[in-house]
């Protein structure tokens, strides 16, 4: 076995070499850059809008009261700070591909390892949290349009506040993503432009009949909970910002990136940032706090009903949010399966991951495994659990990229960057500071939890996963390694 | 044993009849250009108002063949042609009846002369893709080959292990027209998921493992005894079908050959979408094979 030959801890620390194709492509990169500023704003935008808004209200208002405004902020600072670094890191490695790819080649094989558990959290994990809320909104719309709707034990997982049995169309949901998958099916640019006017859409309408119902005394106990409790809903509020960073995931695509890059991030920032403190500011603004513990599914087209008083509202809002959480479920199970596809690929995980079913030329049966544990997940766990998972390994793979920025930078700082983070090294140092504040405001048992998941991940790795990385078998070429960064 | 063109005058293009020349010098054998006609009501009619009707058929199987005729006096080279016209409720259902009857080899088929490029299948090839008893060969638009003969047998190859039958058949197949064999897998790259969360390019890394499967299983052609070692082994892949077929490496003379899967209960699926995809894009003349 070749892997006896080199101790353990150089196999934790060896890096990915940069070989083929990847390395090849930065000398035709200038004829295949094509994204401007106004498109790669669409993805980010696309990609965040929708994954929390619809349901965060009732999670995060109990928490810290009014003052959840403040955390909507400190959430969009923190997944601001982390997409930029998330950039430059991006544009220092010359792979393509997700963080995991990012930390192979420059921090190492176990914290890639350790970013991969991450990132099973922030795109597995949410796969499933997205496909809960869309029972809710789901059994809205059924209810106003034909009057009837799903019992609430076959809507809702039984460990839920309100429990029910099992969460069927979550299952339903999840699996006709996968079903689209296998057969090849993707969004295109248009229909990601038509999905974020829908979901924005539907947002700012919500905003404005809301608004209509304002009344400024509901604000007046502003933070019930002090800042621990801004800090704990800040926590789950980040649900609703993750996506922010796969802007920079386009990279080597992007037209000028220097000034593009950071112009695409700030401006989905804002825009998400607006619309995410509109629609709070005006849920705050109808009915007071407490109230929203209650309104666990459909939240938003519940306020509406309250507020007009018809169901022509709540209507249009769930079927926008009906439409838009398929198209988020769609989009972020294609990225967990193409993870797990990369790392199939390297070795780290059974090559089953990274097999190409000959008919379909998907990874059929990756699609099967990732569809077969969210919805086993979506049908049995409760929104508010899962979230938190999403946010603690979502912010505990910023910092891992922002610090990556730092160590980048230290080791090799001749290394051509297409992006550099402006104000280098606060805006790194920032990011940590504001990804590990949110983080340490979460609850112990989501700590708890998530310790126990990067244990597994790790344990892997040391019993299987170092013994079939497809480096073992370029180790005794140094002619390769030496081409790692 | 012979080689039956399908042809009417000014429906399809002369492409149809270059093919069915190759096919025949290839194989050695004669051509029957054969016209189908519509068959006139048994029992004669009142008043006798489809006579016009009746004449216009006629003259349509006596103009087709003069057409072709013209075409092929300086074509021939060689090789005995003979036309005849049948009278049938389906043109299709015609052509079956003429292979049947003289036992033809290869039913020869020119494209629709319509918009677009590669090989256009009108309703009646369609039907006969998956009716006819024989292989069918339909040539592209404008088909215009300069070898005069077949030249290469490319075997279109899903790599699927149901899908072997079809090298077999593939391999008889070029072996009766006396040319090589090469053996193609046809892939295309995933589309682009919109918003790009992990990166816009890694549908690259899953054509690139499946080519990598693709040219293994091939490989297994060769140390199984499917095909012999002299034959060429090729994964090609693209954006499209169209790219990739492009890629392919064309020969002047080669012709594409592609299975159809065992009979089922449904037309439709008799060709598979893939191959139907390929069909389309084919820039040289396809061979179906009966399943």
């Amino acid at each position: 076995m070749p892997s006896t030959s080199i101790s353990l801890t150089e196999q934790m620390l060896r890096r990915r070499p940069v070989v083929g194709a990847h390395a090849a492509r930065g000398a035709a990169d200038h004829l295949k850059r094509s994204i401007g500023t106004f498109q790669l704003t669409m993805f980010g935008v696309g990609s965040t809008v929708g994954t929390g808004i619809f349901f965060v209200m009732s999670q995060a208002v109990p928490e810290a009261g009014p003052g959840v405004i403040v955390s909507f902020l400190v959430a969009g600072i923190a997944a601001g700070l982390a997409a930029i670094c998330y950039a430059e890191l991006a544009s220092a490695v010359p792979v393509s591909g997700s963080s995991y790819s990012y930390a192979y080649t420059t921090l190492g094989e176990v914290v890639a390892i350790g970013v991969a558990a991450c990132l099973l959290l922030e795109y597995g994990v949410s796969t499933a949290a997205v496909s809960v809320t869309w029972s809710g909104y789901l059994n809205k719309l059924l209810s106003n349009l034909f009057g009837f709707q799903l019992p609430h034990v076959l809507s809702a997982a039984p460990w839920d506040s309100q429990p029910g049995y099992v969460n069927v169309p979550a299952i339903l949901l999840i699996v006709m993503c996968a079903l689209l998958l296998i057969r090849g099916a993707s969004e295109s640019a248009r229909v990601n432009a038509i999905m974020v006017l829908t979901k924005l859409g539907v947002l700012v309408m919500f905003a404005i009949l809301a608004f209509t119902a304002f009344d400024a005394d509901r604000l007046r106990d502003f933070a019930p909970f002090g800042v621990a409790g801004i800090g704990s809903a800040a926590g789950t509020i980040f649900f609703s910002y993750i996506g922010l960073d796969a802007v920079s995931t386009a990279g080597d695509e992007v037209k000028d990136p220097q000034k593009t890059m950071p112009r695409a991030i700030i401006a989905a920032l804002v825009i998400v940032s607006t619309v995410y403190l509109l629609v709070a500011l005006a849920a705050l603004g109808t009915q007071p706090w407490r109230d929203f513990a209650a309104q666990q599914e459909a939240g938003l087209a519940t306020i509406l009903d309250n507020v007009t008083h018809g169901r022509w509202a709540s209507t249009i809002l769930a079927a926008g949010a009906v439409i838009s959480i398929f198209s988020v479920t769609l989009v972020t199970m294609y990225g967990q399966t193409r993870i797990l596809f990369a790392m199939g690929r390297d070795g780290l995980l059974p090559s089953r991951f990274a097999t190409v079913n000959s008919r379909t030329m998907t990874p059929v049966s990756n699609t099967a495994i990732v569809a077969t544990a969210a919805g086993t997940l979506a049908a049995f766990v409760p929104l508010d659990k899962l979230a938190d998972m999403v946010s603690i390994g979502t912010l505990t793979a910023f910092i891992v990229v922002s610090v990556g920025v730092i160590i980048l930078r230290v080791r090799q700082p001749d290394l051509p960057r297409a992006f550099k983070v402006p104000g280098y090294p606060v805006t790194p140092a920032l990011s940590v500071l504001a990804c590990g504040y949110i983080l340490f405001s979460l609850h112990w048992y989501t700590w708890i939890a998530f310790s126990g998941w990067i244990s597994v991940a790790l344990i892997f790795y040391f019993v299987w996963g170092r013994h079939h990385s497809a480096l073992n078998d370029t180790q005794d070429q140094p002619g390769e390694t030496q081409k790692t960064l | 044993m012979t080689v039956v063109a399908g042809y009417r005058a000014g429906e399809v293009g002369l492409s149809g009849l270059h093919l069915a020349v190759c096919v025949a010098r290839t194989l050695g054998t004669s051509l029957a250009v054969a016209t189908i006609v519509p068959k006139p009501w048994l029992i004669p009619s009142l008043a006798r108002v489809d006579a016009e009707y009746e004449q216009w058929a006629d003259h349509l199987a006596a103009d087709s063949a003069t057409e072709a005729a013209r075409f092929l006096h300086d074509l021939r080279d060689g090789i005995d042609v003979a036309y005849l016209h049948r009278e049938h409720r389906s043109v299709s259902g015609g052509l079956i009846e003429v292979v049947e009857e003289l036992g033809g080899e290869v039913l020869v088929l020119g494209s629709l002369p319509s918009a677009g490029g590669g090989v256009v299948i009108g309703t009646t090839a369609d039907w006969l893709l998956h009716a006819s008893p024989v292989p069918v060969a339909i040539s592209p638009r404008g088909y215009r080959p300069h070898t005069g003969k077949l030249t290469r047998l490319t075997c279109a190859y899903a790599a699927t292990p149901d899908s072997i039958e079809v090298v077999r058949r593939c391999s008889e197949t070029a072996q009766r027209f006396g040319v090589p064999l090469r053996v193609m897998t046809f892939a295309v790259r995933g589309k682009t998921m919109y918003p790009p969360e992990v990166g816009l390019d890694v549908e690259d890394q899953v054509i690139e493992a499946w080519a990598s499967q693709a040219r293994e299983i091939l490989a297994s052609l060769k140390t199984d005894g499917v095909v012999g070692e002299d034959v060429a082994l090729e994964v090609v892949t693209g954006h499209d079908w169209s790219e990739a077929l492009d890629k392919a490496d064309w020969r002047d003379g080669e012709i594409l050959a592609l299975g159809t899967r065992p009979r089922d209960e449904i037309r439709r699926v008799f060709l598979g979408s893939r191959s139907a995809k390929i069909i389309r894009e084919s820039p040289v003349p396809v061979l179906v094979l009966p399943g």
